[in-house]
């Protein structure tokens, strides 16, 4: 009974296997599922058999039954796929049919990219109002009364009266004002916070609009370092820039931090020569430091236990460092040319 | 503040052999920065940017000495030399000593006042290498008394003024505020009426100097002078600011006054006046010194201890490092176990505030470039993000909706907050506005939406933008409230379309939007075209299209919808989580029904009673079209239902499925004179 099962199976697969079109696999199929199939002929011999054999004859069948169905789909399936390719043209290289996607605005690729790459140092990202009163905004950071930045042609300030423990409403020059407030949400460290919002001053020109937005970053722990600080940068740099990027630290002067820095990487404009966007061959990316002490009390944390340090930058400036775009106004004139070139 | 210092100027008091390039380069890394290399005629120059608070090192000395303990502290040879004459014995050459009277009516206007008066002045150009140094730095050289004021306020950072002795009227000076109604004629010709508090100087008839500006014309040395005031003082830095600011007018001089000046640098640099004013024009001292300094600057000292310094530069310096790096800077050292006494050079009084301050000195000299990268160990803190972190997801889901990203200025102009149908008053307004264009904090993105699309109607048709921002609404006597907004517009879509898209966000958020109709008034929405949008009782948005009127007056050519929707109020409701349900084993039972029912009756109303007759049987309600049509009756439209039957143990038979459905039509026949279309 094997063998002629075999046999079948044998047979069944030739003639599958030559069948042209579908009328030939239909006719196949009544041969061999058929009432008069030779599996049904072979069914019926079963009950000729000694009962010791009749069980595995029947398994025997059924099995053999099913080779059959696999063999009769394939075949079928062949069929229509050479029929496909013989009657539709393609033409691979004309387009595709697509769905129409949007554009994501330059800011917040770079702001995703950004968050991204702190998100994996354990930043969180957090809110922070952006009029904010004085005290957030200036005086806890350790900006005296008489500091330019705090003088009205430089910042803006907001029509009301001022609270008489916080100061004058401002729009927030910097978004440094999510310092202090971040050590009164947080109180205990560690913190590592970003804080990403709109900003404003008091200028327009190729670098500057009156409104861009600021990144700031903030970081306390117990035994901060400048190392600390380098490394960060230096992490951060060749995550967003490519790793032929250098950074390089330069003394500068902040109120709010000591040692102060400001961060530069190589101008990509002119590849390092320098030009009118640069200096001599540098961009400056942002300010950092190592948060002052005061600014420390000022958030009622105990600058003997904890230290720190604190960046920002705008992001503007990075997008320029990184698109080549030569005039920042650009990113705000909203030209549908101009958004639709970036995905 | 910006300087430029001619480098072979620098190299005179700074003895190094390394290149200008090199120089450039430890300075901008360790000091101030220099931002270019220039090059004018035969001189290297270049340009500095100093910060505000080293005012020390604004100047070609101060720079010298930045340049020299960087370059010690990198062990490159180098050696500080100062400029002559700094310590000159001022006795006088004469037997009989001039008298000049001077009266201060306010100590605190001039901290210090020094003056000397020489004669047997030759005036005559400069030597050339004055004449050049000043031209590199961009000051035009004018006779060799003048030039020495110049030369000296750059070399030193110490302003100063000559006089011409003989044009000072009975001999007497008196320094005091200026009152209201004063003016003087400056040296260059200008005639500037004096704010009240102004610094001034009177002879025995008028004012001769507008100090720490400019001097009078009045008394300015000319050729012909013979006997000159050598004259160098400090002044309240507060009083000039005032008057640079009230008069718009900014010199040299002021710059560095306002800054505030070393008190203990105001008689060498007379001194040093003296010195040249004998090189370079024959002077001979012809007065007894005036010096007024009523209060001597205090010497600041700190304690620094090691164990901070090096938690600081997360490395262990050696202490004779640090202690060398601030003798280099002009710092005298103390040195306790564990810590070091340091006490701060006069010039720099005014910038080191704390050991923080002498931790910078030492972290910057020995170089940020030297110390090693490391990030941060330590716990990460486990915090709550902010609701600008799904933003960003949701900006994303946006772009794939085919959503174009736009960003506009948060400040708006009164013509687009009148637009915008909001009163000024309500409205968070600018003390100090750059331009009418933006004055107002805005209350609401869609105007400058409608903005954005005017830009671009003309470029393309179908203009579909989002602008996520925070917007402002005042508050008494607080902050304004600064909600995290999400705004649409679509041209040419219709309320279907911007309801389904608010649909999809409510998905992408995963929470769940009530669309209900308008019960007031919108200033942009139109009230039978739009819906606002709930999450239980909440108002979190709202939909639909924007007035005629509006469009109208942005000169917008085709019809807007919209979408206006707080994502920090969406922020505080919990997101929805569905729950698994098992996969019905056995197949539904479809049947469509189409109903004619009257044209207001809401969609809602009509699921809610289909679902309130039916029995557990029906699984679904579907929508699949809703049309209006003459044929169908006055005010009726056609809704084609698709019910689903299903239950868990077997298909539903035909016979129940229709039970089910009779019951619906009845019920709706009874309760909306529903009929069924055959």
């Amino acid at each position: 009974m094997e063998k002629r099962i075999r046999k079948i199976l044998n047979e069944a697969a030739k003639e599958f296997e030559s069948a042209g079109d579908e009328s030939e696999i239909d006719q196949l199929y009544v041969k061999y599922f058929g009432k008069k199939s030779p599996l049904n002929k072979l069914t019926k011999k079963i009950s000729t058999l000694d009962p010791a054999l009749k069980p595995k004859a029947g398994q025997n069948i059924n099995k053999a039954k099913s080779t059959l169905e696999k063999l009769f789909d394939r075949a079928k399936r062949n069929v229509k796929t050479k029929k496909a390719s013989a009657t539709k043209y393609i033409d691979v290289t004309a387009p595709g049919k697509k769905i129409t996607i949007g554009h994501l605005h330059l800011v917040s690729q770079a702001i995703e990219e950004i968050v991204t790459i702190f998100s994996k140092l354990g930043y969180s990202l957090q809110s922070y109002p952006e009029i904010d009163w004085d005290w957030y905004a200036f005086e806890s950071l350790n900006m005296p009364k008489d500091h330019p930045a705090r003088d009205d042609w430089e910042t803006f300030f907001v029509k009301a009266p001022p609270n008489p423990k916080l100061g004058n409403q401002v729009l927030t020059p910097h978004t440094s004002n999510g310092q202090v407030r971040e050590m009164e949400n947080v109180k205990k460290p560690p913190i590592r916070m970003i804080n990403i919002a709109r900003c404003y001053r008091r200028q327009i020109d190729i670098s500057h609009t009156p409104m861009f937005h600021q990144f700031e970053g903030l970081l306390i722990d117990k035994n901060i370092s400048i190392p600390n600080l380098k490394g960060t940068f230096d992490y951060f740099t060749t995550n967003f820039f490519g790793k032929n990027r250098v950074t390089r630290l330069r003394p500068h002067h902040f109120r709010f931090t000591e040692p102060s820095f400001e961060v530069d990487v190589t101008c990509d404009v002119c590849g390092g020569k320098s030009c009118r966007i640069c200096k001599s061959g540098w961009l400056e990316l942002g300010g950092a430091g190592m948060i002052h002490p005061k600014v420390l009390e000022a958030g009622k944390i105990d600058p003997k236990k904890y230290s720190g340090f604190a960046f920002g930058w705008g992001i503007e400036r990075t997008i320029s460092m990184k698109t080549k775009i030569p005039d920042i106004r650009l990113l705000y004139q909203n030209d549908i040319r101009f958004l639709e070139q970036f995905s | 503040m910006n300087i430029s210092v001619p480098v072979s100027w620098l190299r005179e008091y700074v003895k190094t052999d390394i290149t200008a390039k090199t120089l450039a380069n430890a300075l901008s890394l360790s000091g101030p920065s220099v931002e270019k290399i220039e090059k004018r005629g035969n001189e290297l120059i270049f340009e500095l940017e100093v910060t505000t608070n080293r005012t020390d090192a604004y100047s070609i000395f101060g720079i010298a000495r930045e340049s020299n303990a960087i370059l010690n502290a990198q062990s490159l040879k180098s050696s500080l030399v100062k400029p002559g004459g700094l310590n000159l014995n001022l006795d006088p050459d004469k037997s009989k000593p001039l008298l000049l009277d001077i009266v201060i009516k306010d100590k605190n206007l001039c901290p210090r006042f020094t003056a000397i008066i020489v004669d047997n002045i030759k005036i005559q150009p400069s030597p050339a290498y004055i004449r050049n140094r000043l031209s590199a730095s961009g000051i035009r050289a004018i006779n060799n008394i003048v030039d020495i004021s110049n030369y000296i306020m750059l070399e030193l950072g110490q302003p100063m003024h000559t006089f011409d002795f003989d044009k000072i009227k009975g001999a007497k000076m008196t320094l005091r505020k200026s009152q209201k109604g004063e003016s003087i004629k400056t040296l260059d010709g200008n005639i500037h009426k004096l704010p009240e508090g102004s610094i001034v100087i009177e002879d025995s008839e008028r004012l001769i100097d507008l100090c720490g500006i400019m001097g009078g014309l009045n008394s300015t040395v000319s050729r012909r002078t013979k006997r000159v005031l050598l004259f160098t003082q400090a002044y309240n830095a507060q009083a000039i600011r005032k008057t640079t600011q009230a008069l718009a007018f900014r010199t040299e001089a002021a710059s560095r006054f306002e800054k505030g000046i070393d008190l203990e640098g105001v008689l060498p640099a007379l001194s040093r006046a003296v010195y040249l004013a004998k090189q370079t024009a024959g002077a001979q001292i012809a007065s007894e010194l005036i010096d007024i300094y009523p209060d001597k600057q205090k010497s600041k000292t700190f304690r620094l201890n090691f164990n901070k310094l090096n938690n600081y530069l997360g490395i262990n310096l050696e202490q004779s490092k640090s202690v060398q790096i601030l003798k280099s800077l002009g710092f005298q050292t103390k040195q306790n176990p564990n810590q070091i006494v340091v006490t701060v050079p006069s010039w720099r009084t005014q910038d080191i505030e704390s050991d923080v301050d002498l931790i910078e000195e030492i972290a910057r000299i020995y170089g940020y470039h030297n110390l090693p990268s490391k990030l941060p160990t330590g716990e990460t803190p486990n915090l709550q993000e902010s609701e600008l972190k799904n933003v960003i997801t949701l900006k994303n889901a946006l772009k794939y909706l085919g959503l174009t990203e736009v960003i506009t200025y948060s400040i708006i102009s009164k013509k687009s907050l009148r637009i915008s149908g909001r009163s000024a008053k309500n409205t968070v307004e600018l003390s100090n506005p750059l331009t009418e264009e933006w004055q107002y904090m805005r209350p609401t993105i869609i105007p400058s939406l409608l903005d954005t699309i005017v830009k671009n109607q003309y470029i393309k048709d179908d203009i579909n933008i989002f602008e996520v921002a925070k917007t402002y609404l005042s508050k008494k006597a607080d902050l304004p409230t600064q909600d995290l907004i999400l705004s649409i517009c679509l041209t040419d879509s219709d309320f279907y379309q911007i309801k389904g898209l608010s649909e999809n966000i409510a998905n992408i958020l995963h929470r769940q939007f009530k669309f209900e109709k308008l019960t007031r008034n919108h200033p942009l929405f139109d009230h039978s075209q739009s819906a606002v949008i709930k999450i239980d009782d909440e108002q979190v948005g709202i939909v639909g299209s924007i007035k005629s009127n509006i469009i109208d007056a942005f000169r917008i050519k085709s019809e807007v919808v919209a979408a206006e929707i707080n994502l920090t109020k969406i922020d505080k409701f919990p997101s929805i989580l569905n729950n698994f349900k098992p996969i019905a084993k056995y197949p539904p039972v479809v049947e469509d029904l189409s109903i004619i029912i009257a044209k207001v009756l809401p969609i809602e109303d009509l699921i809610q009673q289909i679902k309130s007759t039916a029995s557990t049987l029906l699984k679904e309600v579907n929508i699949l079209d809703v049309f209006e049509n003459p044929n169908l009756g006055e005010n009726k439209k056609s809704v084609t239902l698709r019910l689903i039957f299903q239950k868990t143990s077997g298909t539903p038979t035909s016979d129940e499925a229709n039970e089910v459905k009779e019951k619906i039509i009845s019920h709706l026949e009874k309760t909306f004179r529903a009929k069924v279309r055959k």
